[in-house]
């Protein structure tokens, strides 16, 4: 099976998504989308998975035409999409789920037999070694086996093709090897794998080809290996990112300590003791539930505190509520940005402005309210039409964007940040780091917990790593460490 | 990078369009005011009467003041089904009270209004219980303190300073309307421009999302039930007045007129957003809907059905199913 795309076209009410793309995916081969967010990457795979229709051009499949009318009819074709979207439902079986929608084929005298419905589904998982069991509750699988029970799905149609939409966005390291295990596994078996990611450190590891989009037209088709990644990025942005992705690290970190931990401790956490000080972005490694997002939530006071001290300036720190917390001046970024950071449904200026409003008496004071919100869409460069507008609208970039100028705008002196550019693009995360940098060089101290190494590595002036809960190793020049001295330590 | 339209596509396209599919969403509310208003006079020469445009409001009031605490407990994304209930205890105080403290009787009613929202609001804020259910079970338990109290004998209020105060006329004008307008005043002032209005609505939102960023949820909540109870206590007093005499099935059936009231003007159930204006007019089509089936000699017996219709069908057309994500 072979799938020819020529010229494909989509523009969407007032934008060109995609324009005259052309590509060709080949079988037994892992062929990555890669571009910045609405460089048409995403558009470009729906279309191929029949998810969305072009406005022009052609599709061929093993030179017979392929024109789609929804993704049922691209099963009907041998293509099988797995979503971006987490799209299990927790209250069904690992078999359930595999084969939702199509229960209706093991059904024998209107009742379900699950010991059939059980072996194909197991068969299924098998063929790609996924390593689960259709015995396991879903609540012991994390999300990487979870997006694998998905890829079963897409395969229970005996699928040709399967394009991924992606589909690692919301996992962690652990959890992405699953994943590209799954599609090496495919491609082992001689389908069509293809897949749209923002991470190149995913591209290297199972792509075959590439193709890079920009603002809807194909840069170019490459090789693995043809292109560094620094190179690869270039292409993306259209600029020379390499350097500039990261901003220079302050000349030197403030000596006095902004914010002290001795021997915190709960449930998940060993006791751990770490300082903060003023001027400075401390990182802290570790895989989920290692501890460092633990030690936000504990500083951010969403987590009690259950042994140990916190000193703030040197005074007792100890918040029962997150608002005590913020009415200190300790601003939290959660990990979930539209679960945790910010009201969708509400403005970009009401959620700017939603921890601190200003206020007169008891009065909500509007004016003050606009003037800081402008403020802050022109310091982090929020790409909205106004004030006004829905955040929900809003790309995840500047979604994201707009928590961080929820923290900013109560003029913190601690920020702790959890993942604050997990599902970003590339540029919206050079903007991101950018103003990170200048909030530090103006005093602020920063605890930033995150999976992207790259991300640590770059811009933190240390790096704890945490491993079970506890800190099992310092980094004091994060400028000479590699990620995988890291990984070693976390692992 | 692309441009800047692109990342707000997902915004509907069509909010100044008023006669666009967004602009019958938006106003169907006042569409339907004004078509009851239009079908019931030219049905009957008595409903434009200033009279009966005053019975109307009479009758509005009470559902209207009960409503106006039920849409900030609604916005935040809660429930108060012991509304009828209160009104009851709160009627039965005043009714208690006006004998011997004639109009002052106004401030034990509200204080047990208060007193009762303040018991829904700890439990729900403290307690961590669903408002749905702590509120299904105080409103049986308000009542069941009615009928205790009472048993189930009405008790006349006869202080004339009292009745001739609250439901007596102003210059021609009922002054329980004068005092429900002085309610809506400080209910939309509340709402719209003070910071508890907007921790309201951001509780509503996302009640995780407005915690972890600094909003004190629980002090909201239980603020938000307070002033629920003490609309309600408000309500008990008017309705108490109107009727001389608290009577243990005074304001049965109110929270479903209330909640009605609220979504039929717009306001989701799912919390976040809603209106004042929208719950003036959810409770003056509900009320004219019942004046004017009475007007018009509707069969009793068929009314409730018509209600019921107009209610589903009101929020089938006005829901903003952009906006919400889940309808449970």
């Amino acid at each position: 099976m072979r799938i020819v795309a020529e010229d494909l076209s989509r523009s969407f009410v007032n934008t060109r998504a995609l324009s005259d793309v052309s590509v060709a995916l080949e079988p037994g081969r892992v062929h990555a989308f890669v571009g910045e967010n609405g460089a048409g990457k995403s558009t470009l795979l729906k279309i191929l998975a029949g998810a969305e229709q072009p406005d022009s051009g052609r599709m061929a499949l093993d030179g017979e035409p392929y024109a789609l009318k929804s993704v049922a009819d691209a099963t009907h074709r041998g293509v099988g999409l797995v979503f971006q979207e987490i799209t299990i439902n927790p209250s069904l079986t690992v078999a359930e789920n595999i084969f939702a929608g199509m229960l209706v084929r093991f059904r024998r005298h209107g009742l379900l037999r699950r010991g059939g419905l059980n072996r194909a589904a197991q068969e299924l998982l098998d063929s790609f070694s996924a390593e689960i069991s259709v015995s396991q509750p879903l609540s012991s699988l994390d999300l990487g086996q979870w997006k694998c029970i998905e890829v079963a799905r897409a395969l229970s149609a005996s699928p040709r093709a399967v394009p991924f939409d992606e589909s690692t966005a919301f996992l962690n390291h652990r959890e992405v090897d699953i994943v590209l295990e799954a599609m090496r596994a495919l491609r082992r078996q001689g389908l069509i794998v293809a897949f749209v990611s923002h991470h190149l450190a995913e591209v290297d590891a199972v792509a075959d080809g590439l193709t890079i989009l920009k603002d809807g037209r194909k840069v170019g088709d490459y090789a693995a290996n043809e292109l560094s990644r620094d190179q690869i990025q270039s292409l993306m942005v259209g600029r020379d990112l390499s350097k500039g992705l990261f901003p220079p690290r302050a000349a030197q970190a403030s000596s006095d300590v902004l914010m002290r931990f001795d021997d915190i401790a709960d449930k998940h956490l060993k006791p751990s003791s770490l300082a903060l000080g003023g001027r400075e972005i401390v990182g802290i490694a570790g895989l989920k539930g290692a501890g460092g997002q633990r030690i936000l939530e504990i500083a951010a006071g969403a987590a009690p505190l259950q042994s140990g001290e916190m000193r703030l300036s040197g005074a007792p720190f100890r918040p029962a509520l997150p608002a005590e917390a913020w009415a200190k001046g300790v601003a939290y970024l959660p990990g979930d940005r539209t679960g945790e950071g910010l009201i969708v449904g509400a403005s970009v200026l009401d959620n700017l402005v939603m921890a601190r409003p200003p206020r007169r008496g008891p009065l909500f004071d509007h004016a003050r309210a606009k003037t800081l919100s402008d403020a802050l869409i022109r310091r982090l460069s929020i790409k909205t039409k106004a004030p006004q507008t829905r955040a929900g609208a809003l790309s995840g970039g500047n979604v994201q964007k707009v928590v961080l100028g929820k923290c900013l705008a109560v003029d913190p002196r601690v920020l702790l940040l959890n993942n604050p550019t997990r599902g970003v693009d590339i540029g919206a995360r050079a903007e991101i780091y950018r103003s990170l940098r200048e909030a530090a060089d103006r005093g602020l101290g920063i605890l930033l917990a995150s999976e992207d190494l790259n991300e640590l590595i770059g811009l933190s002036d240390r790096i704890l790593i945490m491993r079970a809960g506890r800190i099992v190793a310092r980094i004091d020049d994060p400028a000479s460490a590699s990620e995988d001295a890291i990984i070693r330590h976390m692992t | 990078m692309t441009s800047v339209k692109s990342q707000v596509e997902a915004e509907p396209q069509a909010r100044s369009n008023f006669f666009g599919r967004e602009g019958v969403r938006r106003f169907f509310p006042v569409f339907l005011l004004v078509a009851l208003a239009v079908a019931f006079s030219l049905t009957s020469s008595r409903f434009l009467q200033f009279n009966n445009l005053m019975i109307v409001a009479q009758q509005a009031v009470v559902l209207l003041v009960a409503a106006l605490g039920m849409t900030f407990v609604v916005i935040a994304g809660s429930i108060d089904l012991s509304v009828g209930a209160i009104v009851a205890i709160a009627a039965l105080v005043a009714a208690k009270t006006s004998g011997s403290i004639g109009v002052l009787a106004i401030l034990p009613a509200c204080a047990m209004g208060v007193v009762c929202g303040l018991i829904n609001g700890l439990i729900v804020a403290k307690g961590k219980v669903p408002s749905f259910i702590v509120t299904l079970g105080a409103m049986v338990v308000y009542r069941g303190v009615v009928l205790y109290f009472t048993r189930g004998a009405p008790v006349s209020i006869e202080n004339e300073a009292f009745l001739d105060t609250y439901s007596g006329r102003t210059a021609g004008i009922p002054n329980s309307v004068l005092i429900a307008l002085v309610l809506i005043g400080v209910a939309a002032f509340m709402l719209n421009l003070t910071v508890f209005g907007r921790e309201v609505r951001a509780i509503g939102g996302g009640e995780r999302i407005a915690h972890l960023s600094g909003i004190r949820v629980d002090r909201a909540k239980i603020l938000i039930f307070v002033l629920s109870g003490l609309l309600c206590g408000m309500a008990g007093l008017l309705q108490g007045a109107r009727a001389m005499a608290a009577t243990a099935q005074l304001g049965e059936g109110l929270e479903l007129d209330a909640i009605a009231a609220v979504v039929v003007g717009g306001t989701p159930l799912t919390g976040g957003v809603g209106s004042i204006q929208g719950t003036i007019l959810g409770a003056l089509i509900i009320t004219i809907l019942s004046n004017g089936m009475n007007i018009i000699g509707l069969d009793p017996y068929f009314q409730n059905i018509v209600k019921g219709l107009v209610l589903v069908l009101s929020v089938f057309i006005t829901i903003d199913r952009e906006k919400i994500g889940i309808i449970k």
